[in-house]
């Protein structure tokens, strides 16, 4: 089993950007005003878990 | 699709930098992913009265409120007040963002600007190497827009910096996190802004409370991403929220999440491109200002593309006029407040409090954080060591 990634809860997100500037791998980009995440580019970090102001991103395994 | 200049994004940075460069004569597109300019707000809404200086927006119609003053709580309570009567009335706005940026979107539009509804930038358009425009999606439709030159003024989310090679990247300890609820049926004693500071209350930043009018007001908070968790900052607001009692009685009509860059200074010019606003990281790191950088920095670039059009000269060479002129105007402050924002965050709360202590009778001549900062250093001269790299600062000035 992998390493959990991250997912955006698109019902919850408020698309502020701010996973966007931290994610150092360029892994998450803006989409119809949600964020979201491109797995493959995903390394797993947790920063962007971390930043969210309002619990949007949780890790999940694939 | 040809233009002379292609603009990313129609908040403030963007609309201000497209209006000028429009006025000189050019041809200039915005392009906006969202389906309206300044919707959804994503913002605390102060801003400092010196845009009326600048004379760029009209009406009266994207006020909300004026501000009196501001009062800063340490850990403790204990209150330090900036006041109105104090600084000569030059205080402050709490904005309606939404109309602000559509206000400065119509003064673009004005002068001759055009704007693109619902397309997103998905990567600049080359031609071996050299940058020639920019691809983009409307609603699903690809489409490809060819400009002399591009305007990356696409927020704190920015990627056009990165297709530039410009690392933009934010560093967690770089980026506050923040969220804000706008409460009705609050009961604003008065029209000054609030900030709360302390480990417990907002670690690394601020919960704010700036009135909107006698009964509303907007409650936000902003914490630093290195010492957030997830949800952390919605978490301590709402703790806050609930045990201040001008608020129990409020309920929210709006709720916004932000993200404010809170770094050094970036590079901002490549050939055929230039970065502003939050994409170029153009926030007064210790308040998470940058509102006023936008307009001030936005005149700079229009004005420098205008001129880049007329001499067909697109050079990173030629464009350096925007960066020097931004970092004249208010990159060093940046810089500056940079270093003081480290010395802040050393602070144990303990510190805080005696700091707000001694200045909590003092009486300041303008309401900013260099008065509040010359204050700190009258009271207590050995901070003066701390802020020694401040005056290396001031030497390279």
């Amino acid at each position: 089993m992998g390493k959990p990634k991250a997912k955006v809860d698109e019902k919850k997100c408020l698309a502020c950007g701010g996973c966007i500037a931290v994610c150092p791998q360029d892994a998450v980009a803006m989409c119809g005003s949600r964020a979201y995440i491109l797995d493959e580019k995903c390394i797993s970090c947790a920063i962007c878990i971390r930043t969210c102001p309002i619990g949007a991103i949780t890790g999940e395994v694939y | 699709m040809k233009y002379d200049v292609v603009v990313v994004g129609s908040g403030p940075a963007g609309s201000v930098t497209a209006r000028f460069a429009a006025e000189s004569g050019t041809k200039v597109l915005i392009i906006e992913r969202r389906k309206e300019v300044g919707v959804p707000v994503l913002c605390g809404e102060g801003i400092s009265r010196k845009i009326d200086e600048w004379g760029m927006l009209e009406g009266k119609r994207w006020i909300a409120s004026k501000m009196e003053g501001a009062r800063i709580y340490s850990p403790d309570k204990t209150c330090v007040t900036l006041s109105a009567d104090k600084a000569g009335n030059e205080t402050g706005y709490v904005l309606y963002r939404d109309i602000f940026d559509q206000e400065l979107a119509r003064q673009a539009v004005k002068a001759g600007a055009k704007i693109m509804m619902n397309t997103n930038a998905t990567d600049l358009l080359t031609d071996k190497d050299k940058v020639k425009g920019i691809k983009a999606k409307m609603f699903d439709e690809e489409i490809e827009i060819e400009a002399d030159i591009v305007v990356g003024a696409d927020g704190v989310e920015s990627k056009v910096g990165k297709w530039a090679g410009i690392d933009t990247t934010l560093k967690p300890e770089d980026l506050e996190t923040c969220c804000q609820y706008t409460f009705t049926n609050v009961d604003c004693k008065d029209a000054y802004c609030d900030f709360y500071l302390g480990k417990e209350i907002a670690p690394g930043g601020y919960i704010w409370v700036f009135p909107k009018g006698k009964d509303v007001a907007n409650v936000g908070i902003g914490i630093l991403a290195s010492l957030s968790e997830s949800g952390m900052a919605k978490k301590l607001l709402d703790d806050f929220i609930s045990k201040d009692p001008r608020l129990k009685k409020g309920e929210p009509i709006r709720f916004l999440a932000g993200a404010v860059p809170v770094a050094n200074p970036i590079e901002t010019v490549r050939d055929n491109l230039i970065l502003i606003g939050d994409a170029a990281r153009q926030v007064d790191p210790i308040t998470g200002g940058g509102l006023t950088h936008c307009l001030e920095g936005g005149k700079i670039a229009g004005e420098t593309v205008g001129r880049a059009i007329e001499e067909q000269d697109f050079s990173k060479e030629f464009l350096t006029a925007y960066e020097e002129g931004w970092k004249e105007a208010f990159g060093k402050k940046l810089k500056r407040n940079y270093l003081v924002k480290e010395i802040l965050l050393s602070f144990e709360d303990k510190t805080l409090n005696m700091l707000a202590d001694s200045l909590k009778d003092y009486k300041f001549d303008e309401i900013s954080t260099l008065s509040l900062l010359k204050a700190l250093v009258i009271k207590h001269p050995t901070l003066l060591m701390k802020l020694r790299p401040l005056i290396k600062v001031a030497k390279e000035i």
